[in-house]
């Protein structure tokens, strides 16, 4: 289901000698979605801390714990390691963005032409979670989390090209949390006396500075 | 500005695939991209069905896709962004200007006032703006004052400390959500107050060549209950929208802002007192139209206006605010901008409320525990925290921003009050400073995680 490299096993291995725990395997899953497809995460399980409602496999010489809910999304995904950037890379042939709906599928071509080239410019980028009874919901990443106008982008880009593109969809609902707190751009700018909101300080900067 | 035709549709129409507004009108809204007004007033603007524009001074990555629908303006230059404006109009008409925020207020009435639009006349919004102008027109008014000085940063501050009444509260003409805002009660505390404003105020740019930055407010303290109004003027006319208690007491040395609960608990008579300094104020400083928000203190010598803004309620405040059958406060607001009719301005329930949550002490914003708990209090609407972990954060007087806010809605206002002070309990935020910060990991049980890049689908 999933492969590692000999490389990759090599360098696991490697980091794993020497190390005081009682590390009994790696668990890998699907994080999120990004810009370019699913984003992954990979970190090392304790004995005694194996977690729950995993598939459980063997890789060479390591256990491999995968969240159920990833193993369709990373069936046939190959991990492997870089030596020129000293990280690890996941190569995996499935896609977040390909969709059986229509109108999910032309929902996409949106943001995959027209939003997420431009989003991107400015470090954020915007996914579909899914199409249903006529509603797009997304989720928006990167350095729009968080960010004080990130409703403008929403409102007036997103919603308007996504609705004046595909007709079929009535209204476009952002799912995203903002104050989940990874945005690099939620630190405040030098402070200006007419930019202060009178209530509750500064909002989030925006990312999108010129 | 009328449009010119009934039927024009514009590209921002088409949003909710939903017919028009039968006006077919639009709105301009002015606002700072560090606003967080951003998010109600588009929401209010969807559930009207009203088209709009946003005026900001960055350029937004997808304005190319609806250029009917983004506008940028430098806010510090007046002139230039009022000719942008106009321009605006000839290509993309609209029919009335809104500024989400103090930002955006005098050149909203600026470009009105090109574009014939009815708003504020511009040297109301300018006093308006600056506390000691405000005070001076209150005072002409014959209103109730306290003494009340104006220093420059560079004066000698034991030698201000000798010209002032105590207790005093040195306060910046300019900044807002209380920051730098100090009681003194003897000339020793005044002078470290003083001082520490001077410090606050050299951080801080001077946007528009105004002396905002430079200058200090001294005001005799005012001992009281703190309220709140919150108002639309139509033609002059003021229709109060609701009055805030601040149950908590604010005596300083600081004067951090945490709870507002309406409706107010004050005797009918002590309302009526308050909604007539209201409508005083908003008489001698000239506004006529919009939104305004009001501060003031009410003793058993009547009622103390401190502040009056022509703009609404800041920050996520204004959600504690629904009206009729649950529209928000920045519905009213645009449709007064256009004109009216307004819709039900009957509170949606019997009380409500919403806390800020004070920031308790410098670094860095760690962790924060019960938020689960908090939700489930009974009477707590909404819990929206407003910083992320990892950020710095710093309490008032040089702080200027809250870890969040708690909204509640009761069947009377000590409830509304009482489930946002349980939920405040129950919340725990974990604030370390920078060193301890750096080796937090709450809840982290794994090892360690591992750095991966992704390859999605083959070459």
């Amino acid at each position: 289901m999933i492969e590692i490299t000999d490389v990759a096993q090599e360098k696991l291995l490697e980091m794993l000698n020497g190390r005081e725990e009682d590390i009994v395997g790696m668990q890998i899953a699907i994080k999120g979605k990004g810009p370019t497809g699913f984003e992954h995460s990979m970190q090392f399980v304790l004995a005694g801390e194996e977690p729950e409602n995993v598939v459980v496999t063997e890789a060479g010489k390591l256990r491999i714990f995968v969240d159920k809910g990833s193993v369709d999304d990373l069936s046939g995904a190959t991990i492997n390691f870089i030596p020129a950037t000293g990280g690890f890379d996941i190569e995996n042939p499935n896609s977040p963005f390909d969709w059986d709906d229509p109108l999910a599928q032309q929902v996409q071509e949106v943001l995959t032409s027209q939003i997420n080239p431009s989003v991107a410019q400015h470090g954020g980028w915007v996914t579909l979670l899914e199409v249903k009874d006529d509603v797009a919901y997304i989720e928006l990443g990167g350095g729009c989390v968080g960010c004080g106008m990130v409703d403008v982008t929403l409102k007036q880009g997103v919603e308007v090209a996504i609705i004046e593109t595909v007709p079929s969809i009535t209204s476009v609902v952002d799912t995203t949390d903002h104050a989940s707190g990874s945005n690099p751009y939620y630190q405040q700018s030098k402070d200006d006396p007419h930019n202060q909101p009178a209530k509750g300080g500064q909002a989030p900067a925006s990312p999108f500075a010129n | 500005m009328s449009q010119d035709s009934a039927d024009h549709t514009y590209e921002s129409d088409r949003v909710t695939n939903t017919p028009p507004d039968s006006s077919g009108r639009r709105v301009l809204l002015l606002m700072a991209s560090q606003t967080y007004r951003a998010g109600a007033f588009l929401e209010a603007a969807t559930r009207l069905n009203m088209p709009v524009a946003v005026g900001s001074e960055q350029d937004q990555p997808l304005a190319h896709l609806n250029p009917a629908g983004h506008l940028v303006v430098d806010f510090h230059d007046l002139e230039g962004a009022t000719d942008k404006i106009v321009q605006f109009a000839q290509d993309y008409p609209f029919d009335a200007i809104v500024s989400t925020d103090d930002d955006g207020v005098v050149l909203a009435a600026m470009a009105s006032d090109a574009l014939g639009m009815p708003h504020n006349p511009l040297l109301a919004v300018l006093s308006a703006r600056d506390k000691y102008q405000t005070r001076q027109a209150l005072t002409a008014a014959g209103m109730r004052s306290p003494e009340y000085q104006r220093f420059s940063v560079d004066d000698n501050p034991q030698q201000a400390a000798a010209q002032v009444s105590y207790p005093c509260v040195v306060k910046p003409l300019a900044l807002a959500a209380s920051r730098g805002v100090m009681r003194a009660d003897n000339p020793e505390q005044f002078v470290v107050a003083f001082e520490r404003l001077v410090s606050i105020l050299s951080g801080i740019e001077h946007g528009d060549g105004t002396q905002v930055g430079d200058q200090i407010l001294v005001e005799g303290f005012i001992p009281g209950d703190e309220v709140a109004v919150e108002g639309l003027l139509m033609a002059g006319e003021l229709q109060v929208l609701a009055i805030f208690d601040k149950p908590d007491p604010l005596d300083g040395p600081f004067f951090e802002e945490t709870i507002y609960v309406t409706p107010s608990r004050h005797p009918t008579q002590v309302q009526d007192e308050i909604v007539d300094a209201t409508r005083q104020a908003v008489a001698a400083l000239g506004l006529t139209e919009g939104p305004i928000h009001a501060e003031m203190r009410v003793n058993d010598q009547g009622v103390w206006i401190l502040e009056l803004a022509p703009r609404s309620i800041g920050g996520y405040c204004s959600r504690a605010l629904r009206f009729g059958a649950d529209a928000a406060l920045e519905e009213l607001i645009l449709q007064q901008a256009l004109g009216g009719p307004l819709g039900s301005t009957e509170p949606a329930s019997p009380a409500s409320g919403v806390m800020m949550i004070p920031i308790p002490e410098a670094g860095i914003l760690c962790e924060v525990r019960g938020v689960e708990s908090a939700r489930e209090v009974p009477g707590i609407d909404e819990i929206r925290l407003t910083l992320p972990v990892g950020q710095a954060v710093v309490p008032l007087p040089e702080g200027s921003q809250y870890l969040g806010f708690i909204f509640s809605r009761a069947e009377n206002p000590e409830r509304a009050e009482a489930a946002l002070r349980r939920a405040h309990q129950s919340l725990t935020f974990v604030i370390l400073p920078p060193d301890e910060a750096a080796t937090h990991q709450p809840g982290q049980t794994a090892v360690d995680v591992l750095e991966a890049s992704t390859h999605n689908g083959p070459d």
